[in-house]
């Protein structure tokens, strides 16, 4: 009889895994970018700029923070336009992407008992991680770029006051692709340890928790120390934007953060019995 | 070469038992019963020898080749039906069936698949969430079968289906088996094990109790006699100190139906000193003799 030890990389599982998410990929993609026209829509004249900021002016100062802080004052276009990359909206489809889509791929196939079907066949569990993480971790990079593409072509569309320069929102991209990519390597994570509900929940509280700490830290002078312990804080939009130099050293915590997450995962995944 | 093979083979989940010191193998082209109640280990088994567990120690072979965990050992070779098959439910049969062809060597098996499905009377067309218990079974059937492995291992094949259909699967098994398949067959069934094993293995609480050709267990279980007595007369009371092994199964105004183990000797000697008007031997099944071993085993014999 003829033994066959090789193990093809399983195409047709990251075809139908990739076709399965596509729709759900594409809807975020277009609100997210819907979503930068309509920032640059409200910010590209002086006068809606002088509205906004009445109004946030209104809100408590923690609201304030939560918007963008001391980059939100008349004359700072591109402070007002990154509003659209950390608006709260825009971070929760994020957050429904990262979480959503690893841990119905591995505890959520687990769970509805084809894991194991799967597993039946010729694929190993690490090819099958594989499949889940270049998903999660190429969609999370994907959105952002899209998130980009929207800030291009809302500037090209509307006519600002003062030059809008594209290059510090590219880096804000490549940066922010490597930290959306970090938090779908950490949903990784969780879908690899954990059942479906508890790997949502646990990716849920995680990110929660380090929204608000970051926010709380940026608000609260005394509380400043806790920002190094968030993963938002890696990604410093304003020193990007100040700075002409790439961000190196937050780069390399967040692409630390990705493998070790991600290798934790696979390791643990491979590891672990398929639950009964 | 044997075709699976358990050494030493012990799971523990936490401090609960899988299985223990669990020692057997399997011939290629045999077909093999794999028997137990709920929670005796079978599918704990089945699962070490598809690599979807992780053995505390022992090892498990297919093929003669060790089974690593989660690397798919030999799984070209396996077909495959889960004890509680689920499947893709949005999609059709047809294409769950296809991708999982795809996982494998199984590209060019559509002529074979549409046999399987002609034979088993299913509609590979329908979404999955449309098709009945029974039916989606059949397709689970139609998995394991349709890329003709060397090893089935079928875990509760016929459950859910009806008479025909399950005889229907059975002949598939017979067939599969004839044309050099090596089947483990886990089955709460018994009549059909006895219907198609040469062998099985009889597990409780994790533990191997029994493996022997289907024959032998059936003869080591518990033989039955039935006598009806002349009209008019009083069934007699069993003397239990004198008929050691003999039990009364069932009796009524001029029968007396009993068990027996050994030889029926001793019962002909006693039944001689009363009017018998005839006697039969009802066959011995392998439900009586699989219920003996474990009142054996619990400690309940009579």
């Amino acid at each position: 009889m003829k033994i066959n030890h090789r193990h093809p990389f399983p195409w047709p599982l990251l075809r139908f895994w990739t076709f399965r998410i596509l729709p759900i990929w594409f809807l975020i993609a277009l609100m997210i970018f819907l979503i930068q026209i309509a920032y640059c829509g409200i910010v590209h004249d002086n006068e809606s700029i002088k509205t906004f900021l009445q109004y946030i002016d209104l809100l408590p100062s923690f609201i304030k923070t939560i918007l963008g802080g001391d980059a939100l004052k008349v004359g700072n276009i591109a402070g007002f336009v990154a509003i659209g990359y950390q608006e709260p909206t825009v971070l929760i489809l994020y957050m429904l992407y990262a979480v959503g889509v690893p841990t119905g791929l591995l505890a959520g196939e687990v769970q509805k008992g084809t894991m194991e079907l799967i597993l039946s066949r010729q694929v190993t569990k690490t090819q099958v991680y594989i499949c889940a993480g270049l998903i999660t971790i190429t969609g999370m990079f994907a959105l952002v770029l899209v998130m980009f593409s929207g800030t291009v072509v809302a500037t090209n569309f509307y006519d600002f006051d003062q030059t809008v320069h594209l290059y510090p929102f590219f880096k804000i991209a490549i940066v922010g692709g490597v930290l959306a990519s970090a938090v779908g390597s950490i949903a990784l994570l969780a879908a690899a340890c954990f059942r479906h509900n508890t790997a949502v929940w646990l990716t849920v509280a995680y990110l929660v928790v380090n929204y608000f700490v970051s926010i709380i830290a940026e608000w609260w002078p005394r509380m400043k120390w806790l920002q190094p312990t968030t993963i938002f804080y890696y990604e410093p939009g304003p020193e990007i934007f100040n700075e002409s130099a790439w961000p190196i050293s937050n780069l390399c915590v967040l692409i630390s953060i990705l493998l070790v997450s991600t290798l934790l995962g696979g390791f643990i995944w491979s590891r672990r019995d398929l639950p009964l | 070469m044997k075709a699976l093979e358990v050494t030493s083979l012990t799971k523990w989940y936490g401090s609960a038992r899988g299985v223990e010191d669990l020692s057997f193998s399997i011939e290629e082209g045999e077909i093999f019963g794999y028997l137990g109640p709920n929670g005796s280990g079978k599918t704990t088994t089945i699962r070490c020898f598809m690599g979807l567990l992780r053995p505390t120690s022992g090892e498990c072979r297919v093929l003669g080749e060790r089974v690593l965990p989660g690397r798919a050992t030999q799984h070209t070779r396996i077909g495959y039906l889960p004890g509680d098959f689920q499947i893709w439910p949005g999609r059709t049969a047809r294409k769950s069936l296809k991708l999982m062809a795809e996982l494998g060597n199984g590209k060019n098996i559509n002529k074979r698949r549409n046999e399987l499905a002609e034979r088993l009377d299913l509609d590979l067309d329908r979404r999955v969430r449309a098709l009945s218990k029974g039916n989606r079974q059949k397709v689970g059937v139609v998995f394991a079968f349709q890329h003709q492995p060397d090893i089935l291992i079928l875990d509760e094949p016929t459950i859910g289906l009806d008479p025909l259909m399950r005889q229907v699967v059975l002949d598939m098994i017979c067939e599969a088996a004839q044309a050099g398949t090596t089947v483990l067959l886990s089955s709460h069934d018994l009549s059909e094990v006895a219907a198609v094993c040469g062998r099985a293995a009889i597990l409780r609480e994790g533990k191997l109790i029994k493996l022997a050709p289907i024959s032998n267990i059936i003869q080591q279980g518990q033989r039955r006699l039935k006598v009806w007595f002349v009209k008019g007369t009083k069934v007699p009371t069993l003397p239990a100190d004198k008929l050691p092994g003999v039990r009364v199964i069932q009796q009524n105004s001029d029968t007396l139906q009993i068990a027996y183990q050994g030889t029926v000797d001793a019962v002909l000697k006693w039944l001689a000193q009363f009017p018998v008007d005839r006697l039969s031997t009802p066959q011995t099944s392998l439900e009586d003799a699989f219920i003996q071993y474990y009142q054996k085993e619990a400690g309940h014999e009579d």
